[in-house]
């Protein structure tokens, strides 16, 4: 049984850690933003669940409830971020704006309302 | 389990490595954001790890400060960005 | 007991919950304790109560909840996958997604479940229009725009046939909208 729990954790280590990876490369390359809050929203959060799954496989049944919560925490508060981040990343210019193919939000903020891109 | 564990670390290692390239090209103050949220994300993924290879979760309720503390300053930022924008 | 405070038993016990959960010892103090933390925090604070806005149909949930898993582990291989393959030649684009859900608790799952289709992104909420503006990386969606829009059309429509109220005309009105700021480029700092 304890073979089969630490494969079954192992498993989901590693799963975990790869998609961790994959995300950051996803950061590293994507052409702005609100792209690379795409490899965080989706690859790093299942890499974390899967991490926190195989953690709470390896430990004592009462660590699970903190693991579980962090987990739950980490679900509700991305998307917190994401719609934040996304936003104003839209209104100061930040968008790489040769990637959009189609923008159904410039007729609700129009160019002249936003503000110039921090960076320049 | 030790090698699984070395893997583990050795992948988190990487993609941390990665994520700081990025931080420190930015180019924008939210790609900064982003990249310190995915940074601090690596962070509670390697702190969950170690519990698991010790077997030991005393520091599992930290995740929790970490993470919360990880999303707080992120919508924050982004909100002071907007502001110093908008001043500007 | 009077309404407001049964309206808000549900945000008490949650709080109290919570405040064990952390603990992770039940004992006495951290039992009364809490009790008294969670009244105190509901005490100073003002939460509309949204326990109200749903109606929950379990089966339906549960089948929810099981999508949304199946989401993010798709979604999480697509953009893995696209960062590896693709990169910096990634294209985007945002498209509006007119909503059904009227409260502010479906809004808030829609945005979740929106966030964990492939591809997709919540980038502004219209709560007044009721419309998502979502930004979508449209080599993860695979194929257009309006392919991605539809998807995201079907799944909101599951949230609300899982938690959407049987009498949507009950919703309770928005409050009135904030005076409109517009963004100054003044320098009044």
């Amino acid at each position: 049984m304890s073979v089969v729990l630490d494969v079954v954790s192992a498993v989901l280590l590693i799963g975990g850690a790869l998609f961790c990876l994959l995300a950051s490369v996803g950061v590293l390359r994507f052409p702005d933003a609100v792209c690379r809050l795409h490899a965080a929203a989706k690859a790093q959060t299942l890499g974390l669940l899967m991490i926190l799954l195989g953690a709470a496989l390896q430990n004592a049944p009462r660590y699970a409830v903190p693991l579980a919560l962090v987990a739950l925490f980490q679900l509700l508060t991305i998307p917190v971020t994401g719609q934040i981040v996304g936003r104003t990343a839209y209104r100061t210019s930040s968008l790489s704006e040769a990637s959009l193919t189609e923008d159904a939000l410039a007729r609700r903020v129009p160019p002249e309302e936003r503000l110039p891109s921090p960076d320049d | 389990m030790t090698a699984v564990y070395y893997v583990v670390f050795a992948l988190l290692g990487l993609s941390s490595l990665l994520t700081v390239v990025r931080l420190v090209r930015g180019p924008g103050v939210l790609d900064r954001i982003v990249t310190l949220d995915v940074l601090v994300t690596l962070f509670a993924a390697g702190i969950a790890a170690e519990a698991a290879r010790r077997e030991d979760g005393t520091g599992l309720p930290v995740l929790l400060a970490v993470t919360l503390l990880a999303f707080v300053g992120s919508v924050t930022a982004a909100h002071l960005v907007e502001k110093r924008e908008g001043m500007r | 007991m009077n309404r407001p405070v049964l309206r808000r038993l549900p945000a008490l016990l949650w709080l109290w919950l919570l405040w064990v959960l952390l603990w992770s010892t039940p004992s006495a103090l951290v039992i009364v304790g809490g009790l008294l933390v969670a009244l105190s925090v509901l005490a100073v604070s003002r939460f509309p109560g949204v326990s109200r806005q749903i109606t929950v149909r379990p089966l339906r949930l549960l089948a929810l909840c099981w999508r949304l898993v199946a989401n993010l582990v798709v979604s999480a291989t697509a953009v893995a996958w696209a960062a590896v393959r693709h990169g910096p030649r990634v294209r985007a684009a945002i498209v509006e997604m007119p909503l059904d859900a009227d409260s502010d608790l479906l809004v808030t799952l829609a945005t979740l479940l929106t966030n964990v289709s492939p591809g997709s992104l919540v980038l502004e909420i219209d709560r007044r229009g009721g419309v998502l503006y979502v930004h979508v990386l449209l080599v993860v969606a695979s194929g257009e725009a309006g392919e991605a829009r539809r998807k995201l059309l079907a799944n909101e429509r599951r949230l609300v046939a899982a938690l959407g109220r049987d009498d949507p005309d009950d919703v309770p009105p928005l409050p009135p909208p904030p005076p409109s700021t517009p963004p100054s480029r003044k320098d009044d700092a």
